[in-house]
């Protein structure tokens, strides 16, 4: 069998030389046959003639697919030179298809397919405590853990290799004179080990630096490392003051190294507030490497049966919470999963779309070369020859499409990238790699198939006796394919524009959602107070002021979070404190609040007062509730002057002295929660980093030089960001701005493709019954009529179409309903305007070819019959 | 055009006969006859067949190809009785001994078709 092959391998190497051998063999032949038979002529027809003789010979001679590969390649590159304004626009088509998939697959590529950099991240998950009761539990009290229960965790389970909590944010830290924001997490011992990572320089904590109260120390990242420290290795043993501790760097973690959200510094959670031994204070997330084997089914249920027996030990702050396992790839990607797979499943429509144009085209091409095809199908290329030929054909311009599209691709993933909530994960990893040049040529190979494989089938299937007489008949069959294809083009169409509908229905009324405060002129300055709580107080009530006076200043105050976010939630009661009670008491966000800052933020006072500068330590502890509150726990406007216990830093009671409108802190999909606010000058420990807000007459950003240049007046040593609170607000709209904004760039683009189909094959129509439409008009056809005809054509194929398109939405948006907001799936509204639309796009694409059509001179058309 | 087509059309059953013999045929004649080239071959076959056989040219020749690169057959330039220049083929011992095989195997089959159609008694 190799000795055949490699046989054949030389047979198809030397070519011409054994080409030559074999012609003369047959002529030998020819020759002797002659003698016995008579005649040159009679010989000819007993044993055949040379030429269909070489044909076979080739094909037993070289390896054959070789020898017919280089010749379609060659023959194919020839046929695309020579028809460039063609091969162009179908290149182009392919291009815009497969660009768009490859763009959105980069991106699912690293969101969802690329392992996680750690070592075997399989084996790593997220541990939580959700409510088995579910709906009512908010998402913080669901992701963060206390450590008496975390302890328990550690302590009864056998699953984990090693169990870790860790916390991270923002923090000003120094390595030199000035304090800048560094991202810092707190960690647990054994947090190093659930990443299985080891040290690039330097080493771990140790057991001393670890023990509670002890003096700590440092790890840093390796960019860190290399930005601040320029690759230093003498950075071991440096110190960096955090707060007013300076802590020793003891080790650099290795590149690629940045959990949580690209941190810089780690440090060990050597805390011992009491907040440390309450199993109600939930302030840490939970990480836990499973052991080699153990499964995580295994690990489910060992943790659920565990979660059970601290029900039944700790019923006040244990109640109904169970434990979820989940791997941390799963966790980090969330929701974000659904999205990406809605955006994948639009281009691959679009892909289809310009598989159909593609193959519209081609089939128009083969009309055109059906003469050629006809006259190698006579010189004894068989129908599978063909087949080949033509596929080859199609196989080169959907590689070129591929390549065209790599190029768009590259520039769209970037896009991508800029357009993608800055939450999604990886973000950073989205690009070209080898899986995704991978799935490209996949790609590009699987669309050469899809469209050519129908004009492929079509023109092998030639009869020559027909073909040689008139071409007709041939083409009649194409025209069919590709009314079918065009109505499929349609259809997609349709689907994908129906599903942008509702998107964009859904976007607006989220967008049109009153979130409870003005976003618009506001600036928003992120700082860290100096030092001391007395400094810090002084510092924020004093920059506060001297902005207020700022011309151009509307309000101005300082807020612990931002609206639209949640930094802190607990229990609440009115009036008394029950001495026992259990983790199912009502639930209310908490925020630390200046006076002002209700004005500044937009967030109307309905009833009581504002803080204001008496609302310190002294007097007597004041609170301001928002409507939601009001109305869950029955009351009216009477709750000014009740009593309120928060579950926050302290539970000493405050006065209720203010209500205020609700703010939409979950997102403008989800009801405004409870909510208390609280004087930042009568809670310490929260007000360190505070986000002044500064509500401008003109442009926000003019006024930052301003501001900041105030803080620092104030106080040098103060870090501080600049945003706006119109862009915070942008980033929370972003996952839906990102689905809704790409699916309609699909959308648009499968109708912009299907348009095209529709003018095609109409305009090819035309000109086929150039000589029918020249009768008609002979016998008094007038041009309305004859427009008309032809636009009723175009209307047939688009209802059609759109037929089938509205039954594939009506059935395939059911699919999108959870990412609708105030919209059903099945809104009559949106698609009789996708119909509208769509009718209105047929007959446009239409209308040229049909006004060409009436413009057919009789003669001329009768002539040419 | 339209006659080649209807051939192949009616007498498909000639080339089928001889795909998997073939090579067999090639081999014995070659054995009985010694060397020969391609037309003598065709020749005999027609011959010994009282003209059932004919074979087309773009038959025999990929067939011939097929047994050279197994290494059944070996083919050079050599001139004829008559003075001419013709590729004459000869069976190599790998050849011999694939068509003893063959003809075992051919025989085989025959004895079980003969028995297989024998009425039953």
């Amino acid at each position: 069998m190799l000795r055949e092959w490699l046989h054949r391998l030389w047979g198809s190497l030397r070519r011409n030389a054994r080409e030559r051998d074999m012609e003369e063999e047959l002529r030998r032949h020819l020759e002797f046959a002659a003698e016995h038979e008579g005649s040159e002529r009679a010989a000819r027809v007993a044993y055949g003639g040379v030429t269909q003789a070489m044909e076979s010979i080739r094909d037993q001679r070289g390896l054959p697919w070789i020898d017919n590969l280089v010749f379609d390649l060659r023959y194919g590159l020839r046929t695309l030179r020579t028809n460039p304004g063609f091969n162009a626009l179908a290149v182009s088509i392919l291009a815009l298809g497969i660009g768009a998939n490859t763009a959105v697959f980069s991106v699912v590529n690293a969101v969802l397919i690329r392992p996680l950099s750690y070592n075997d991240p399989g084996r790593i998950v997220s541990l939580t405590n959700p409510h088995t009761s579910g709906e009512d539990s908010s998402p913080l009290d669901v992701k963060f853990v206390s450590v008496p229960n975390f302890q328990d965790w550690h302590d009864q389970s056998s699953s984990f290799e090693a169990m870790a909590f860790y916390y991270s944010w923002e923090n000003p830290v120094s390595t030199g004179a000035t304090a800048e924001y560094a991202r810092v997490a707190k960690v647990s011992p054994e947090f190093f080990r659930v990443f299985a990572v080891a040290p690039a320089i330097g080493r771990f904590f140790s057991t001393e630096e670890m023990k509670p109260n002890s003096n700590g120390a440092l790890m840093i990242g390796y960019s860190y490392w290399q930005n601040h420290f320029g690759g230093d290795p003498g950075v071991l043993g440096k110190t960096i003051r955090r707060y007013s501790a300076a802590q020793k760097i003891v080790g650099v973690l290795p590149p690629g190294f940045g959990f949580p959200d690209e941190t810089d510094l780690w440090f060990p959670d050597n805390d011992d507030s009491p907040s440390f031994h309450n199993r109600d204070a939930q302030n840490h997330l939970v990480v836990g490497r499973l052991k080699p084997g153990a499964s995580i089914e295994r690990a489910r249920t060992e943790m659920t049966a565990i979660a059970q027996r601290l029900q039944r030990q700790y019923p006040l702050t244990n109640k109904n919470r169970t434990v979820a396992v989940t791997r941390i790839q799963d966790q980090m990607v969330g929701d974000v999963r659904s999205t990406l797979y809605l955006l994948l499943a639009a281009v691959g429509v679009v892909l289809l779309i310009s598989c159909a144009n593609t193959a519209t085209l081609l089939l128009g091409r083969a009309t055109v070369r059906a003469r050629e095809i006809v006259i190698r199908a006579a010189l004894g290329a068989g129908p599978r020859r063909i087949m080949r030929q033509l596929l080859t054909e199609s196989a080169l311009l959907a590689l070129l499409g591929g390549a065209a599209g790599l190029l768009l691709a590259y520039g769209g993933s970037r896009a991508l990238i800029a357009l993608a909530p800055a939450d999604l994960p990886r973000l950073a990893e989205i690009g070209i790699d080898g899986r995704v040049l991978a799935f490209t040529l996949g790609l590009s190979i699987l669309t050469s198939v899809l469209f050519g494989i129908a004009p492929a089938v079509c023109a092998s299937q030639v009869e020559l006796n027909d073909a040689l007489k008139q071409t007709r008949s041939v083409i009649g069959g194409m025209v069919r394919i590709r009314g079918a294809l065009v109505v499929g083009e349609i259809a997609l169409a349709v689907a994908l524009l129906s599903v942008s509908g509702l998107l964009i229905k859904s976007f607006i009324a989220l967008n049109s959602v009153a979130m409870g405060f003005r976003p618009e002129h506001v600036l928003v300055m992120r700082a860290t107070g100096p030092g001391s709580i007395r400094d810090t107080n002084i510092f924020f009530k004093d920059v506060v002021a001297q902005i207020r006076a700022v011309p151009g200043v509307l309000a101005a105050g300082a807020t612990m979070t931002l609206p639209g976010h949640i930094g802190s939630s607990g229990y609440y009661f009115l009036d008394h404190l029950p001495a026992h009670h259990d983790n199912l008491a009502p639930d209310a966000a908490n925020a630390v609040v200046t006076p002002g800052t209700f004005a500044a933020l937009g967030i109307p006072l309905k009833a009581g007062r504002d803080f204001n500068d008496g609302d310190t330590v002294g007097n007597p502890r004041v609170a301001i509730v928002n409507e939601a509150l009001v109305r869950k726990s029955g009351s009216g406007a009477d709750v000014i002057g009740r009593t309120i216990f928060c579950g926050f830093d302290s539970e000493a009671p405050m006065t209720i002295v203010g209500i205020v409108g609700d703010v939409r802190e979950n997102g403008p999909a989800r009801d405004p929660a409870p909510e208390c606010y609280m004087p930042n000058r009568q809670h310490f420990y929260n007000n360190t980093s505070l986000s002044v807000v500064v509500r401008t007459a003109g442009d926000p950003k003019a006024l930052e030089a301003t501001v900041r240049r105030l803080a620092h007046d104030r106080s040098s040593d103060v870090p501080v960001t600049f945003t706006t609170l119109e862009s915070d607000v942008y980033q929370s709209f972003a996952a839906p701005r990102f689905r809704t904004v790409l699916f309609t760039l699909f959308a648009g683009l499968a109708v912009c493709l299907a348009m095209a189909g529709v003018y095609g094959v109409m305009a090819y129509a035309v000109g086929q019954r150039s000589g029918e439409i020249g009768i008609r008009m002979a016998l008094g056809a007038s041009a309305g009529s004859v427009v008309r005809l032809v636009l009723r054509q175009g209307l047939v194929l688009a209802s059609i179409g759109l037929a089938l398109g509205l039954a594939a939405a009506f059935s395939g948006t059911r699919l999108v309903r959870a990412m609708l907001f105030q919209v059903k799936p099945n809104d009559p509204s949106v698609y009789f305007l996708v119909a509208a639309l769509l009718c209105v796009v047929a007959l446009l694409a239409s209308y040229v070819p049909a006004k060409r059509a009436s413009r057919v001179d009789p003669l001329e058309a009768l002539r040419q019959e | 055009m339209s006659n080649t087509k209807s051939q192949q059309r009616n007498q498909p059953s000639k080339t089928e006969i001889l795909q998997g013999t073939l090579d067999l045929m090639v081999l014995q004649t070659l054995t009985a006859m010694g060397p020969q080239h391609g037309y003598a071959i065709a020749a005999r076959l027609e011959q010994v067949s009282g003209g059932a056989i004919r074979l087309n040219m773009g038959t025999l020749y990929p067939g011939l190809m097929r047994l050279e690169q197994r290494g059944l057959v070996r083919a050079e330039w050599r001139v004829t009785d008559t003075s001419r220049r013709a590729r004459f083929y000869s069976i190599t011992a790998s050849g011999r001994r694939r068509l003893e095989t063959e003809k075992a195997d051919w025989e085989r089959m025959v004895s079980i078709m003969h028995a297989l159609f024998q009425p039953q008694e």
